[in-house]
Formats: C-alpha cells, sequence, structure tokens
C-alpha cells in the first residue's frame, strides 16, 4: 500500500521516462490488437529513421496489462488503460511477494517465507520499481523472475516434467518481459554445473535441466525481440554448454552401468579430458572477452556495449559516454545498498552462511544467486533490483533461524527440562540466559520495525515522485505543483502541427511521444549513438551551424528543460557536458570538450565561462531573456543580479542574447520547459520598388476603388 | 453550395409562405424602434425594441423578424416577447419561414393574442450572433492589442416600413479605429449612437462598419461533448469533453514569457482562466485531459453553485487551442422524478462553461439504466436526435440505452431544460445485486467442488492412506474424549449421590457409564483395528490409550466405591478425603498421559 503514495499525492499518472514509451505502446496495443503491435512501425521515433516497435521490446509488460484491460473491459469493467497501467506494478509486487514466500518456503521453511514475503514487500530496492505508476519492464519481471526460481528449485527437488513445464512457462514470460531473462539462463546453468561439481548429480537434475533448456530455449525464441539470440549470442553459450555437458557425464554414468570398470577407465579418462579441455578452453575464452561474467543485458542499449560496461565499473566511463550518462549505471555506492536494503544488507551474509551451512541442492542455487547478483549490483545501480530479492529471502531465512532458536523453544519445550532439573543454579543460569534471548530478541524487533520505519520514509521520500510532476513546499508547508512538463507538453500536443518534429536531448524523447505525440529525433531507446550524437552537436554548436544541422534533420521545434528560476537540478545545462562528449565521440573535428571548460578546467556558465559554451545553442536557448529577469520575488535574497541562475548560483555570463533562426515558441509557467521554432529560410530579397511599376494599372486603380469602398 | 441547397429548398415552400405572409406585410408598421447593438464581448447581441402597430384593417396573429443575408448564417440565437407594462410576458413561439424575393432568414412570431387593426404592441427581439466579430488584423504580435472589425446593418432589417428608428452600439473599449458615420452618429465613449433615421422603406440595408479595439476573450468552444449518465443508485454523472479555441486575431512572432510575467497589458487579449459554473450539489468534480489531472485548477463552493476556476495548462493566445474534460456528480434525488414505473429525468441539455460562451457543435449523450423503455425527450428547442446507441458499463448484460442528440451554435441562451420521460421496471434493480451474488456463488461453488471432488488422475495410495489414518484418528480423538467426559460425568453423579446419597441414581449412573463406556471402548478398539489394518503405527498408541484409559476406570470405578463407602459410614471422613486425593491424583496423572498420547497421534 506504500506503493500508492504517489497516486494520492500527486494523480494517477504514468512516471519518469521509460513508462510513458510502455505506456503509449500498451495503449497501441489496446487500441489496434496484438498483431497490429507486434507490427507496429513507429515513424513518429528517431524522425528520419523510425523505429519497429514490435521487433525491438520485451513485449511481456504490455501484452500483460493489454490483456488485463481486455478481461475486464470483455466483464464491462470499464476501466481506462492508464489506470491499468499505472497500477500493475503494485499488482505484480503482491503476485511477487507470494512467489517469495513459495520459493523462500521450498528453501528453508514456512516462517522464513513469510518474513521474506514481508521483506520484499516493503524492502525500497523493490518498491523503487513498483510504485504506483512505475509501468515498466521490472515491475513485472521481478515477479516472473522469482517465479521461475521457485518453479525451477521445485522441479530439481521433484524431478517432475510437470514442475519443469512450469518453469519453462515461467522463463517464457520473463524472456518476454525483461532484458534481465540472461540472468536466469546463465544462473540456472551454473546451479547445475556447481551441483555437478559437488557430485551432487541426480537423476532429477538431470531431468529438469534437460526439460528446462531445451523448452525454455524454443519458448524464449518465440519473443520476436529475442530471435534467434539464444543460440547465436554468447551470453546463452553457457546455457548450451552446461546442456552439452549434463548430457555427457549422464552418458558416462550410463556407460558406467554397463562397462567393466577397465573399459570404463579408459573411456573415461579419454572422454573427460577431452570434455574438460573443450569446456575450459570455453571457459577460458568467455573469460577472456568478458563475455562470461556479462549475464545482465540491457533493455536499452546495443548490447555487446552494455556488456562491456558490466564487466568493470570504469569501463563505460572511458569508452562509451551514452551508456556512462545514465545515473543508473553508475557502480553502486556503500549509502545507496544501505538506502535500499538497510538492515537487510546486514543480515544477509548471515543467511548465506546458514544456508551454506546447511548445504542441500536448492540451497546451492540461492547461495549462487546470492553472489552473482550482489557482484552485478555492485557494478550498476539498477542491478541492484536483481539483488534485492535474494537479500529478502537470505535475511529471512537469518531472522528466522535466529527466532527459531530463541524464541520458538523458550515458551514450550524450554521450560520442563529446566523445571525437571530443579536445581538452584541451573534456574538462576536459565533465568540469565531468558534474559538474553529476550533482550536479543527485542533488539532483533527493533532492528526489524527500524526497517519498517525506514522503508515507508524512503518510498514516501524519494520514489514516490513521479518526476513528471514537481511538488515544492512553501514556507508555510502548503504545496505547491509544478506542472510544468505538462503544460509545454501539452501545449505541443494542441497547438503544433501534427507532423512538426521536435528535437530535444534523449531523456525527454519518450515523454514527448508520450505526452504530446509529436515526432522526436531521439528517444530513450538509445540504439542509433551517431544520432544521438548529432542532435549533441547540434545543441553545443554555435547557432548557424546548429541551424545547419538541424534544418538538415527537418526539425521544426527545439524543447529544452531548463530549471535556473527554480532551481532545479536536472535540467539540460547540467547534462551539458554528456551531449559534449558524446557528440565528440562521432564528431571529435567539431566539438571538442576542452572548448567548454574554462583554463582552469571548470565548467561555469558565468563570465568566465568558456566563450565556446557562452555561444553554443544550448546555452543561448536555456538563458535566452534570462538575463533581464530580476528575481523581484525572490524570497531569499533581494540583492541577487538579474540573470541569476538558481540551480548554479551564479550570474549568467552572457545575458545578450539574440535569435537569427530560432524563435522563442513557448516557455512554461517555471521556464522549467522552453520550445523554440525553428524559423524557415528567410524569403529571398524583396523585389525593388521599380520593378512594381510593371504591375498592370487596371489592377492598381481597381484596388483603390475597393479601399475607397471599405473606409467610406 | 450549401447556400444554393437552401435557397432551392425555401423556393419549393413559397406558395404556402407567400400565401401566411400576403395577409400581414401590407398593415404592419414599425412606429418606433430601438436598437441596441452589443459589441463589447465576442458576440454580437443586438436587441431591439420596436413599436408595432397594425395599420391594416383586419387583426393579426403573428409577425415576421428577418435577419440580414449577411448575418444570417451567425445567429445563434433569436427570441422575441411582449413587453407588457411590468414585467414580460414570456417568449413568444418562433417559427421559421421565409419570404419570396429577399434573401436572409426569416422568423414568424406568433403572438398569444392577436393585434387589432390600429392597435399597437411593443415587443422585444433579442438576437445573438457569433463569429461576426473578425480580428484585422488577422495576426498580431504579443505586444499587440486586438482589433476588431463589426460589419452590421445601420437600419432594421424588417419586411415592414419603418417610421423612426434609433441605432445604438457599444463596444469593447474607448478606442475606435474608424467607423461609418451615417447620419452624423454621436460618439461617446464606448458608446456610438446613429439616428434618429425617419421613414425607413423595408428591407433596407446599409453596412454599418465598426472597428475598434476588444480584448475581451474571445473564447470559442469547438467542440463539447456532454455525457450525462443516470444511475438509480442515486447517482447522476456528468462529463464534458471539451475543445476550445481562442478565435481571436493570431499569435504572431513569438511567445515570451518573460514579457507575459513581467508586463501586465503583455498578451492582453491571451485568455490565462475561466470561470465554470457547476450545479449546487455537484461533487467530485475533476477536471483533467489525455496526460492526467490539470493542477491548476480552483474549486469554490458557493451557495447556489460550485464554481470551478478553468486554468488551462497553458495561457490560451490566438489561435492556440486546448482541450479538457470536466465531470462531476450529482445526486439524482434533485433530477430525477419517478411516479411508478415512469421515470422523468429533467436536466439543463448544456450548462455553463463560461460567460458568453459559443459552443460551436454540441453533442449530448444522455445514458439511461439498463432496462429503460418507451423513452422520449422534451427539447427545449429544435435539436437534431441521432439514432440510439448502446453502452456498457460495470455490471451489464445487454446495455444501457443512450440518447444522442447534438446541436451546432449554441450561446448561453441555450442553457435550458432537457426531460427525458421513461419507464423502467424495478424489479430491474435488483439484477445488478443479483449478478455480483450470483458470481461469488459460482466462484464458492467452484472451489467447493474442486476441495471436495479429487481430480488427480493418478492414484497416491499413501496419501489416501495416510488420509484415512488421519480420520480414523480423528474418530478416535473425539470418541476418548467422550469418554473422558462420562468419567467428568460420573465424578458429578458421585458428588451428587454424596449429597442426596440415593444411591438408585448412582446406580442408574454407574449402569449408564458401563454402558457407554463399552459402547465407546470397542468403537475404539474397532477404530484401532482397522488402523492395524492400514498399517499405521498409530494403532499402537491407541491401545495404549485404551489400556491406561482401563486404569482410569478402575479409579472412577473405585472412587464410586469408596464414595459409597463413605455414605454408608464404612469409613471416616478424613480417610475418605485422603483416599479420595490419592485417586485423583493418580487419575489425573493417567489422563495427563493420555492427553499426551492423544497429543502425539
Amino acid at each position: 500500500s506504500s506503493r500508492l503514495f504517489a497516486v494520492i499525492r500527486f494523480e494517477s499518472i504514468i512516471h519518469e521516462f521509460d513508462p510513458w514509451f510502455n505506456y503509449r505502446s500498451t495503449h497501441h496495443l489496446a487500441s489496434n490488437g496484438f498483431y497490429e503491435f507486434l507490427n507496429w512501425f513507429d515513424e513518429r521515433a528517431w524522425y528520419p529513421l523510425g523505429r519497429i516497435v514490435g521487433g525491438t521490446v520485451y513485449p511481456g509488460l504490455m501484452v500483460t496489462a493489454g490483456l488485463i484491460h481486455y478481461v475486464l473491459n470483455l466483464l464491462h469493467v470499464t476501466v481506462h488503460i492508464r489506470d491499468v497501467c499505472v497500477f500493475l506494478a503494485p499488482v505484480f509486487s503482491g503476485l511477487t511477494s507470494i512467489s517469495t514466500f513459495l520459493l523462500t518456503r521450498e528453501l528453508w521453511n514456512q516462517g522464513a517465507g513469510l518474513l521474506a514475503a514481508c521483506f520484499i514487500a516493503i524492502v525500497p530496492g523493490y518498491i523503487s520499481r513498483s510504485v504506483a505508476g512505475s509501468f515498466d519492464n521490472e515491475g513485472i519481471a521481478i515477479f516472473a523472475l522469482q517465479f521461475t526460481y521457485y518453479l525451477w528449485v521445485k522441479s530439481v527437488k521433484t524431478g517432475s516434467v510437470f514442475w519443469t513445464i512450469g518453469c519453462c512457462i515461467s522463463y517464457f514470460y520473463m524472456v518476454s518481459a525483461w532484458g534481465g531473462y540472461v540472468f536466469i539462463i546463465n544462473l540456472i546453468p551454473l546451479h547445475v554445473f556447481v551441483l555437478l561439481l559437488m557430485q551432487r548429480y541426480s537423476r532429477r537434475v538431470y531431468i529438469a535441466y534437460s526439460t528446462f533448456y531445451i523448452v525454455g530455449l524454443v519458448l524464449s525464441m518465440q519473443v520476436p525481440f529475442v530471435g534467434f539470440q539464444p543460440i547465436r549470442t554468447s551470453e546463452h553459450m553457457a546455457a548450451a554448454g552446461v546442456f552439452a555437458l549434463l548430457q555427457a557425464y549422464a552418458f558416462l554414468l550410463y556407460l558406467k552401468d554397463r562397462l567393466t570398470k577397465q573399459e570404463f577407465q579408459t573411456l573415461f579418462f579419454l572422454g573427460v579430458s577431452l570434455a574438460a579441455g573443450v569446456v575450459f578452453l570455453t571457459v577460458i575464452y568467455l573469460t577472456y572477452t568478458g563475455e562470461w561474467a556479462c549475464i545482465h543485458v540491457d533493455f536499452f542499449f546495443p548490447r555487446h556495449t552494455v556488456f562491456y560496461s558490466h564487466l568493470g565499473p570504469f569501463y563505460a566511463k572511458i569508452h562509451i559516454p551514452i551508456i556512462a550518462s545514465v545515473s543508473e549505471h553508475q557502480p553502486t555506492t556503500w549509502v545507496s545498498f544501505f538506502f535500499d536494503l538497510h538492515i537487510l544488507v546486514c543480515t544477509f551474509p548471515a543467511g548465506l552462511w546458514f544456508c551454506i551451512k546447511n548445504i542441500n541442492d536448492e540451497r546451492v542455487f540461492v547461495a549462487l544467486y546470492a553472489i552473482s547478483a550482489v557482484y552485478f549490483a555492485g557494478v550498476m545501480v539498477r542491478l541492484m533490483l536483481t539483488l534485492t530479492p535474494v537479500v529478502c529471502m537470505l535475511s529471512a531465512v537469518a531472522f528466522s533461524s535466529v527466532f527459531e532458536h530463541y524464541m520458538g523453544d523458550d515458551t514450550r519445550r524450554e521450560k520442563p527440562p529446566a523445571e525437571d532439573s530443579s536445581d538452584e543454579d541451573d534456574k538462576r543460569n536459565s533465568g540469565n540466559l531468558y534474559d538474553k534471548v529476550s533482550l536479543l530478541t527485542m533488539l532483533m524487533l527493533m532492528l526489524l520495525m527500524m526497517f519498517a520505519v525506514h522503508c515507508t520514509w524512503v518510498t514516501s521520500n524519494a520514489y514516490s515522485s513521479p518526476s513528471v510532476v514537481l511538488a515544492s513546499y512553501n514556507h508555510d508547508g502548503s504545496r505547491n505543483i509544478l506542472d510544468d512538463f505538462r503544460e509545454a507538453y501539452y501545449w505541443l500536443r494542441q497547438n503544433t502541427d501534427e507532423h512538426v518534429r521536435v528535437m530535444s536531448w534523449w531523456d525527454y524523447g519518450y515523454q514527448i511521444a508520450g505526452m504530446a505525440n509529436r515526432t522526436t529525433l531521439v528517444d530513450n531507446n538509445t540504439w542509433n549513438n551517431s544520432h544521438i550524437a548529432l542532435v549533441g552537436k547540434a545543441m553545443s554548436s554555435n547557432e548557424s551551424a546548429a541551424y545547419e544541422i538541424m534544418r538538415s534533420l527537418d526539425v521544426d521545434y527545439v524543447l529544452i528543460i531548463f530549471g535556473g528560476v527554480i532551481g532545479y537540478s536536472g535540467d539540460d545545462i547540467n547534462k551539458f557536458l554528456w551531449m559534449v562528449r558524446i557528440a565528440e565521440g562521432e564528431h571529435p573535428k567539431d566539438i571538442r570538450e576542452s572548448d567548454y571548460f574554462t583554463p582552469q578546467g571548470e565548467f561555469r556558465v558565468d563570465k568566465a565561462g568558456s566563450p565556446t559554451l557562452l555561444n553554443c545553442l544550448m546555452y543561448k536557448m536555456s538563458y535566452y531573456r534570462f538575463g533581464e529577469m530580476q528575481e523581484t520575488e525572490a524570497k531569499l535574497d533581494f540583492r541577487t543580479p538579474p540573470g541569476f541562475d538558481r540551480t548554479r548560483n551564479v550570474e549568467i555570463g552572457n545575458k545578450d542574447i539574440k535569435f537569427k533562426h530560432l524563435e522563442e515558441a513557448f516557455t512554461s509557467e517555471h521556464w522549467l520547459v522552453r520550445i523554440y521554432k525553428v524559423k524557415h529560410l528567410d524569403n529571398r530579397e524583396s523585389l525593388d520598388h521599380k520593378l512594381r511599376s510593371v504591375v498592370p494599372k487596371q489592377k492598381y486603380t481597381s484596388k483603390k476603388v475597393r479601399k475607397s469602398y471599405l473606409f467610406q | 453550395m450549401n447556400e444554393a441547397s437552401s435557397f432551392r429548398r425555401r423556393a419549393a415552400r413559397r406558395p404556402f409562405s407567400a400565401a401566411a405572409l400576403g395577409v400581414s406585410a401590407g398593415g404592419l408598421v414599425n412606429e418606433e424602434v430601438k436598437r441596441t447593438v452589443d459589441l463589447s464581448t465576442h458576440l454580437a447581441k443586438i436587441t431591439t425594441e420596436l413599436v408595432l402597430s397594425n395599420q391594416g384593417h383586419s387583426a393579426v396573429q403573428s409577425f415576421i423578424l428577418s435577419v440580414e443575408p449577411d448575418l444570417a448564417p451567425h445567429l445563434a440565437y433569436i427570441g422575441a416577447s411582449v413587453k407588457g407594462d411590468g414585467e414580460d410576458d414570456g417568449l413568444l413561439e418562433i417559427q421559421q419561414s421565409d419570404i419570396h424575393g429577399h434573401s436572409g432568414d426569416f422568423y414568424k412570431v406568433h403572438l398569444a393574442s392577436s393585434l387589432a387593426a390600429g392597435a399597437q404592441l411593443k415587443v422585444k427581439v433579442e438576437m445573438t450572433f457569433s463569429h461576426v466579430l473578425k480580428p484585422f488584423p488577422t495576426h498580431i504580435t504579443q505586444a499587440e492589442r486586438q482589433l476588431v472589425v463589426f460589419q452590421g446593418n445601420h437600419y432594421l432589417y424588417s419586411p415592414y416600413p419603418t417610421r423612426s428608428q434609433t441605432t445604438r452600439v457599444r463596444l469593447a473599449s474607448k478606442t475606435v479605429e474608424t467607423y461609418t458615420k451615417l447620419g452624423n452618429p454621436s460618439k461617446n465613449d464606448e458608446i456610438i449612437e446613429y439616428g434618429p433615421f425617419r421613414d425607413v422603406p423595408p428591407y433596407s440595408e446599409d453596412t454599418m462598419k465598426i472597428h475598434y479595439e476588444n480584448n475581451t476573450p474571445f473564447l470559442t468552444i469547438g467542440s463539447l461533448t456532454r455525457t450525462i449518465e443516470v444511475s438509480h443508485w442515486g447517482n447522476i454523472a456528468v462529463e464534458e469533453t471539451i475543445d476550445l479555441r481562442h478565435t481571436g486575431a493570431v499569435l504572431r512572432g513569438a511567445f515570451s514569457r518573460y514579457d507575459y510575467q513581467r508586463q501586465s497589458d503583455s498578451g492582453i487579449s491571451s485568455i490565462k482562466s475561466f470561470k465554470t459554473i457547476l450545479p449546487a450539489s455537484a461533487q467530485d468534480v475533476y477536471y483533467r485531459d489525455e496526460i492526467g489531472n490539470i493542477s491548476t485548477s480552483h474549486l469554490q463552493v458557493l451557495d447556489d453553485s460550485v464554481e470551478v476556476e478553468v486554468r488551462p495548462r497553458f495561457p490560451l493566445f490566438g489561435g492556440w487551442k486546448t482541450h479538457y474534460v470536466i465531470g462531476y456528480n450529482l445526486p439524482s434525488y434533485e433530477y430525477l422524478y419517478t411516479l411508478g414505473d415512469q421515470y422523468a429525468l429533467k436536466m439543463r441539455l448544456v450548462d455553463h462553461v463560461y460567460d458568453d460562451q459559443v459552443i460551436d457543435s454540441l453533442t449530448v449523450k444522455i445514458i439511461l439504466p439498463e432496462g429503460a423503455r418507451n423513452i422520449h425527450m422534451d427539447t427545449p428547442y429544435k435539436i437534431d436526435r441521432l439514432p440510439n446507441q448502446l453502452h456498457y458499463t460495470y455490471l451489464d448484460t445487454f446495455g444501457r440505452p443512450v440518447l444522442v442528440v447534438t446541436k451546432d451554435n449554441l450561446v448561453e441562451h441555450h442553457i435550458q431544460d432537457v426531460v427525458v420521460h421513461y419507464n423502467f421496471n424495478k424489479i430491474l434493480m435488483l439484477q445488478e445485486p443479483l449478478l455480483v451474488v450470483g458470481a461469488f456463488y459460482i466462484l464458492f461453488f467452484t472451489v467447493i467442488i474442486y476441495v471436495r471432488l479429487d481430480f488427480a488422475i493418478t492414484k497416491d495410495p499413501a496419501a489416501e492412506v495416510r488420509m484415512k489414518v488421519a480420520s480414523i484418528t480423528e474418530q478416535v480423538l473425539t470418541l476418548v474424549n467422550k469418554r473422558l467426559g462420562l468419567y467428568r460425568h460420573m465424578d458429578e453423579v458421585v458428588n451428587r449421590y454424596k449429597q442426596s446419597r440415593d444411591t438408585g441414581a448412582l446406580n442408574s449412573g454407574r449402569k449408564t457409564l458401563e454402558a457407554d463406556h463399552r459402547t465407546l471402548t470397542n468403537e475404539i478398539s474397532s477404530l484401532q483395528a482397522r488402523l492395524k489394518a492400514e498399517g499405521s503405527d498409530l494403532a499402537e498408541k491407541v491401545g495404549e490409550v485404551q489400556k491406561v484409559d482401563s486404569q482410569v476406570k478402575e479409579l472412577v470405578c473405585r472412587s464410586c466405591q469408596e464414595a459409597e463407602r463413605l455414605v454408608a459410614g464404612k469409613v471416616k471422613k478424613e480417610a475418605y478425603i485422603e483416599n479420595e486425593k490419592n485417586l485423583s491424583s493418580k487419575r489425573q496423572e493417567f489422563v495427563g498421559r493420555i492427553d499426551s498420547l492423544l497429543d502425539a497421534l
């Protein structure tokens, strides 16, 4: 229920950036049907390239929402597709906590399952992706992930084809929902592999994995976006390798039954050395190319680039600025670990230890899960999401075994023996023990309570803002809503031609497409780096150079975000260096990052800033007429000079900004969004007056007559 | 083309209208005419007060109002009333007709009482025209003011001769660029007065042209779809989908937020917000568009209305448009009248959106409850009715009937009530709850069926045995508990015996105990045999229970005998108590053992 803060505080609205695209395609699906959706060519994105949406998205999310909407409407429950989309994530997080309960129950016991379900229900790391309105792949993918794992554990335990098929179907759903399915297709083979190494091979494992690999492979290839990747790309090769290994192992065991020891040993020696050699080489190769480690595929980026970014935290920063420019792709800090997981981050190693201590087949699995997830979460903030469920499970195991040990016993079975001995010393000891136990349990409960408080606090403060609508608080505590984004987008939607092309930085591409319904040049599906670089180049060039680029791209409007008036820090000037860097990556001749720094190497927008910066298009668009603006209503300081940028706390350097090829078309109420119109080419030089005498005289007189009639 | 076709239509109807007009045209004369042309808003409201005098020879039932051909297509509303001494007598009935040989629109006004020959009558005529004020220049910058041109008629366009006429024009501002100067009009601030003109012949036209500054909001509702959903559960939901457009001079060049915020006269003709007045009982008002709630509105609840300050997301400049949805709920008791099965809904066909509103095209959908029959509609004015539709919403099976009506070019005068009559069987009210009940019933029933019946393809013998054993143990448990109950009962009997010393009661009690105990023990041992047959190791435990129980039984019998002996005086009281204590503690122990055994079962 804490996931609904956003709806209560604001309204039932789609949040952030990507959800807007998902919403838009769901809307398309709901209104045009499934096949139309699969064949959808979106000409509104990536002008002039367009985008084949049906083949480049994971359709699970849209199909789920569309299906729910369809069923509800079939029952005449007239719910708007937007509401379905907004509330999908909270509903699925409920399912997630159920599947977490099931999985933990399989791993440990019912009590731990219950605790794990409670943890996953409130842990901020997961809430961040599943608040109402956050209509994103991750919301349903975590459910699919947990459920697949549950079914996998179940099928390993029972060795029944039934559970394995269930696991495959769940895996198929996961594949259709999120690129993170690669995590599953590598973790499960890893599990099998480790089981083999630990001499824990059994017929159950063989049945489960063989069925899973084949059926799962076939099913996953049904998703258009995935296609033939499972048999072509390296990140799926581990699964194939383990499959082959398992077959070989099973075959060897079979031979062992049939052959004499002598024969077998020669065969075994030959076979094993061969197989081991092959596997060893493959592993070496994979490790060498770094792809073994990269088992998460990012939805947003061309695959290979993201792999490298998973390799090590610093790789991307140096080589691929576009990936590094996303805040979600930064390496995780300790603070954010604690922020998102709080006490669980401390207790989950204990759970892991409990698991390893009483090891069995499925606990091997969860241990592997935990270790790999920890590694990936360390690399990238957004992969915190895959870590969260396992942390919840293991912490639940830790808490539950502690409670079982101390609480379960003292109420019932510890009493009689203590009284039976009826020794004074014993009694005193046990009394002390009770004190300690109760103190400890109290402490644990306190921790859990603090955890709950922390979760609620984080949810309400950090994760419940739609980021489309901003809220600010006045001195008296009343709330102001800054609705500038929607104001500007809606202006675009209503008051521009239906086919205009809007240029903006790619962050806003999905929102423009979703809310303004206009053609964009680049958007959050950053599949074409050079196109983005071109936009970056236009933004960072001077006006006439930018005009050339914009003319060649048929740009009609340019949209920028400017936070200088209200002090919004996520604006385009603060992102500007990334634009420069990305542009430099593709056009190193025209754009140089060093030009935008002062000789001292600072990025400054005031008078000391570099002249290139002060005259580039982005700067001019952001600060156009801002220099005249005196903070008359500034409540804090009356002495601020005109043109004082409240985000960067400086007075801007270039106050006299004139445009030749652009024209201010719209600026939202708090100047947050500014839209400029790209003027068409000027008319040719107007003809000389002398030439006018060619006009026949009669027409001239008739004109005069008409005129006199008008003002008679 | 439209003109041409309408002309042909008129021509076809000519014989009738010519004959109808033939009588009255001769006799009527406009004795004195006072025209007021109100151009202070974006509408042109022409109010004409005229004194008609019948100078013919026969009484007149009706007279003709006419509208200039230039203005006729823009006529949104026409109304005429007879002006009595005090109050108005209400509106007269008006019917469109035509006159051969003259262009323009003609309306025949039926008088309530005929006008005798030689008599005079004061009539007030109101006409409202939309879109007749043309911005000129058509494009202005943000800093400029909006100038508009009105082109009308100096004279009253009438099929009757006019004796004397004055025309007063009220403008929006003092600033007037030009105005036609027929008859040397006097201008005083916002008012221009023409006339008096004397003895104007019928159908005289002379272009009056005024070019002046008008910064009032030129707001036009392009299309308005009003959906009224009636629920018999006490609610009427109203939703209006509105396309708004600023139809004044189009903004040319840049829109500068800086100027707009800093200079009060910048963008003076733009629209920042306006007020919509909703009915007083309106609740749950929402104001949103495709991308969510519009957070820039305010709601004010007044005594007789609810006022919404509607602020579009952005200020509307000339040529800009916006689109929004506003909706609210009303209690149905204020609008829905019922008599038995007959219902009547009386609501405004169109409601207030803003002052001096213009609606280019209106569609009203009235959704009646499922099962409404015999629907008919009384409209206050002529309106096009489209074929009924069906609407499906929560818990509908065969759909709700939807009345759809449309009309073009509406102004404030059209805010009038419409009455929809229909029949509705009240039994149908039960349909929806029954549907829900039925659905839940089916749900629970399937769950019951699922839980009770075994759908497994393969039989699991172990599970079956387990279940059998469980059911047998269950039985054993109840039986053993019953048997323990017997002992307690016996204790009571003994206690009673100790007081009453009634040996007969004791004996009969003992007998029943014996009998019951035997039957129960037999049952338990048969169950034990069955358990054994199932191969359960619980059989042994049950056997143990039986053994312990026989000891308990013995103890009970002993205590009984002891009590007999006490009553008979064979033992001393102290000894008895001592004995009893012993026995009961022993019994306690045995019962405890039985309990622990039962727990283990």
